[in-house]
């Protein structure tokens, strides 16, 4: 198995809607700036690997092969990964495959959403439920989280306050984050306020549709060594759980797994750290990127990537434990998914920002001695996790 | 590459599958493959499946399709190009470190989908899909391009006949009824020069295989493994449709090559190629793209012919050349085959392919 290093990252700024650009521009965009920052020209690129979640958003079926030519992929093999709002890590991991697989040297893995190109987002993904049993009472990605919010409130005692501070600090991020979608900064009260939306989230305690691209180079040790490119950041830990697509299996008696738990992210991680040879989290990761389209995902996550017990997460953010500067973990220094949520390449997104900090370059968002970094996305009924660790050493 | 096949299954095809859901047939073949490996799901290492979210009728199809894939608590990945791919992820993702053994399965009910909606939503909503695109328009343009290369109508349907007679033969096919050559030149037309007579119907099916590496053999010396995976190539042509673009043929001729630099042979020793040729000019236009390899070597199985869930007809092929190699293809085995190919197209006028070449162990 070989070596993987990220060489190259870029994501354009994420925002509603891009009236200047179509979706395969923007792909180009960000394809363009990744292979800059590696040093790369289209011809060094190998292979191709596209992340793109659901065709609906964009209404055009397969808009990966539209995009073939914008992202330098004629002639070259190219595939396309799709695991709902998982697709970024699991397009991540497909590249980091090519690479470590020994197949190919260097790889481009890049995608692009265009998610308010449909008039509401939540009625495509009422379409990913089953046509018989679950379309017609309103169950989307909204109410699906919510149900799963609602029981770990009643598990762990979690407040709906506690929650809205998560969005609090998620914007202050994001303020200094140039790529964000949401940056405007508010307040617990302006948070509680917020139309409700599905209990307990209010709307500001939900993702924005966002719209935007990004893109990752991925290099081979051999290929990294002679390109002379000196502070790559290193997969170290690769690895994705499946469950099963219905919540109601994942709770109560019978449940091997804990729906409030998110313990898909636990089985992930555990596997991701293991490849990674991390044992204590707290004392080796200094950053992570989670996916957190709703208030209550930070807490969820994590707790089952072991940086506090069950429960315990909610009083920790409270008292500033997840900031830049704490003593835990530096949580979404990039202000998270509550604050861009471009589906098709969240994953990626997080992944990019993890990455970022191991390579120095994070700027505004930068935590100081990162040594390990984790990415995690999250797709379909919370029901496809991806763990990534990227450290800045190789073994 | 050190990785095996160890088991797989094919669907029963037909035109359409009326008794069962599709994760009830996506269950049955993957438990059918894991039984002809001699697995249980809990021993599967990781599972990497192709679906097609808009034939399938859902926004993200893995959601309910992943689970009777095998994939429960399992690392698990899907690609949406086609289901020979997920061949070709998997073999990666196996050598890479994800799990072992590898489980691969795809699906296709084509009878549920509608299907030409779906291809014409695939054109791009500024230029082509003004224009009419879809998927016969994109083959019938490949067939005009094709004719100016030399190739003829007459040459077409003799590839359709063919196709059409060893499918006859193929126990795992549909059994349909061979085309006479004035059949398919009185076929209605559907894009200049395609007939009706010369393209392959849609059907319904799903296949699933079963990966092991070397090490993982050798640690289970009861387990007889039934090809030894030798290629992978895949490559993706630019999406505008040039007359270049679709007369060179440039990333079906890259894909054969990629995979048999990988094998570390020449196209002449290919034993069986099965070729997703959609239609007689497809057939005719491959044939003559693979050097001068003897027809008598050419889809020995009928190809599409014999059964097309269109989306997953390559690991159909996957499964069909990996019976030549281990000698259990039946009526339509090629006698002393050691190694074979299977070949998948995706996009218009076949943008992708994807070879897989499989060798007796």
């Amino acid at each position: 198995m070989k070596d993987v290093a990220v060489i190259g990252t870029a994501q354009t700024p994420f925002k509603t809607h891009y009236a200047d650009k179509n979706y395969v521009e923007l792909c180009q965009d960000a394809a363009v700036a990744a292979l800059a920052q590696a040093r790369l020209s289209p011809d060094d690129i190998d292979a191709v690997v596209f992340s793109m979640a659901p065709t609906e958003f964009m209404g055009v079926n397969d808009a990966d092969r539209w995009a073939v030519d914008s992202v330098f992929a004629a002639g070259k093999p190219f595939m396309r990964v799709h695991t709902g709002g998982a697709t970024g890590g699991s397009a991540l991991q497909a590249g980091y495959a090519h690479v470590a697989s020994g197949m190919y040297q260097t790889v481009l893995v890049v995608g692009a959403d265009r998610v308010s190109e449909t008039p509401d987002a939540q009625h495509v993904l009422n379409l990913i439920w089953d046509r018989f049993y679950e379309h017609d009472f309103a169950l989307n990605t909204i109410t699906m989280a919510a149900m799963g919010a609602q029981r770990y409130m009643q598990r762990y005692q979690v407040t709906e306050e506690q929650f809205a501070k998560v969005v609090v600090d998620a914007r202050r991020k994001a303020a200094r984050n140039p790529y964000a979608h949401l940056r405007k900064l508010v307040t617990v009260e302006d948070v509680l306020n917020s139309p409700p939306v599905s209990s307990p989230y209010k709307l500001f305690e939900i993702c924005p549709r966002s719209s935007g691209a990004a893109a990752m180079v991925l290099s081979s040790a051999e290929a990294v060594k002679g390109s002379g490119y000196t502070n790559p950041a290193w997969i170290t830990g690769a690895s994705s759980i499946t469950h099963t697509v219905f919540l109601g299996d994942r709770m109560g008696y019978w449940a091997s797994t804990e729906l409030a738990d998110h313990d898909g992210c636990f089985l992930a991680a555990q596997e991701a750290y293991r490849q990674a040879r991390i044992t204590d989290p707290v004392r080796q990761v200094q950053v992570a990127e989670v996916y957190d389209p709703f208030s209550s995902f930070l807490f969820q996550q994590l707790e089952s990537l072991g940086f506090c017990g069950r429960g315990e997460a909610a009083a920790i953010s409270d008292d500033g434990g997840f900031d830049l500067d704490c003593d835990i973990v530096a949580a979404n220094p990039s202000g998270g998914t509550l604050c861009t949520n471009p589906i098709g390449v969240t994953g990626l997104v997080r992944a990019i920002d993890a990455a970022n900090q191991i390579m120095g370059q994070a700027g505004d968002m930068q935590v100081r001695g990162v040594k390990n970094a984790i990415a995690t996305a999250i797709g379909g009924s919370e029901q496809f996790f991806t763990c990534t660790v990227f450290s800045n050493d190789h073994h | 590459m050190d990785l095996y096949v160890i088991g797989l299954a094919v669907h029963p095809p037909k035109p359409r599958i009326e008794d069962k859901r599709l994760e009830e047939v996506v269950f049955d073949v993957t438990r059918a493959a894991l039984d002809d490996a001699g697995l249980e799901q809990g021993e599967v290492g990781q599972v990497t499946i192709a679906g097609c979210d808009e034939l399938d009728g859902r926004s993200i199809s893995s959601m309910l399709l992943a689970m009777p894939s095998g994939a429960y608590l399992k690392d698990e990945t899907k690609c949406t190009d086609a289901g020979l791919m997920a061949f070709c992820l998997a073999a990666m993702r196996a050598e890479a470190g994800f799990g072992d053994p590898s489980l691969v399965v795809s699906w296709n009910k084509n009878s549920t989908a509608p299907f030409d909606n779906v291809m014409s939503m695939r054109a791009d909503p500024f230029f082509v899909r003004p224009i009419g695109m879809n998927s016969v328009v994109a083959d019938g343009l490949f067939a005009t391009a094709q004719l100016t290369q030399g190739v003829t109508e007459d040459e077409a349907a003799d590839w359709v006949v063919h196709y059409q007679t060893r499918a006859a033969r193929n126990p795992r096919g549909l059994s349909l009824a061979i085309s006479s050559a004035a059949e398919i030149a009185g076929s209605p037309c559907l894009a200049t020069p395609l007939r009706r007579g010369h393209c392959a119907s849609l059907s319904d099916g799903a296949a699933a295989i079963v990966l092991a590496s070397g090490r993982w053999l050798a640690s289970r010396p009861n387990v007889r493994p039934l090809a030894r995976v030798a290629g992978l190539g895949w490559r993706t042509d630019q999406y505008q449709l040039g007359g270049r673009r679709l007369a060179d043929m440039a990333a079906f001729r890259g894909a054969f090559r990629d995979a048999l630099a990988r094998a570390g042979r020449d196209m002449i020793a290919i034993d069986a190629v099965e070729l997703d040729s959609q239609t007689g000019f497809h057939a005719a236009a491959y044939a003559r793209a693979l050097e001068g390899l003897p027809a008598d070597r050419i889809a020995p199985s009928g190809g599409p012919f014999a059964q097309n869930p269109y989306f997953c007809t390559g690991l159909v092929h996957a499964a069909e050349a990996t019976l030549q190699v281990s000698a259990k293809a039946g009526r339509t085995q090629i006698q002393g085959a050691r190694l074979a190919a299977a070949h998948s197209a995706h996009g218009f006028a076949q943008q992708g392919h994807v070879t897989v070449l499989l060798e007796s162990c």
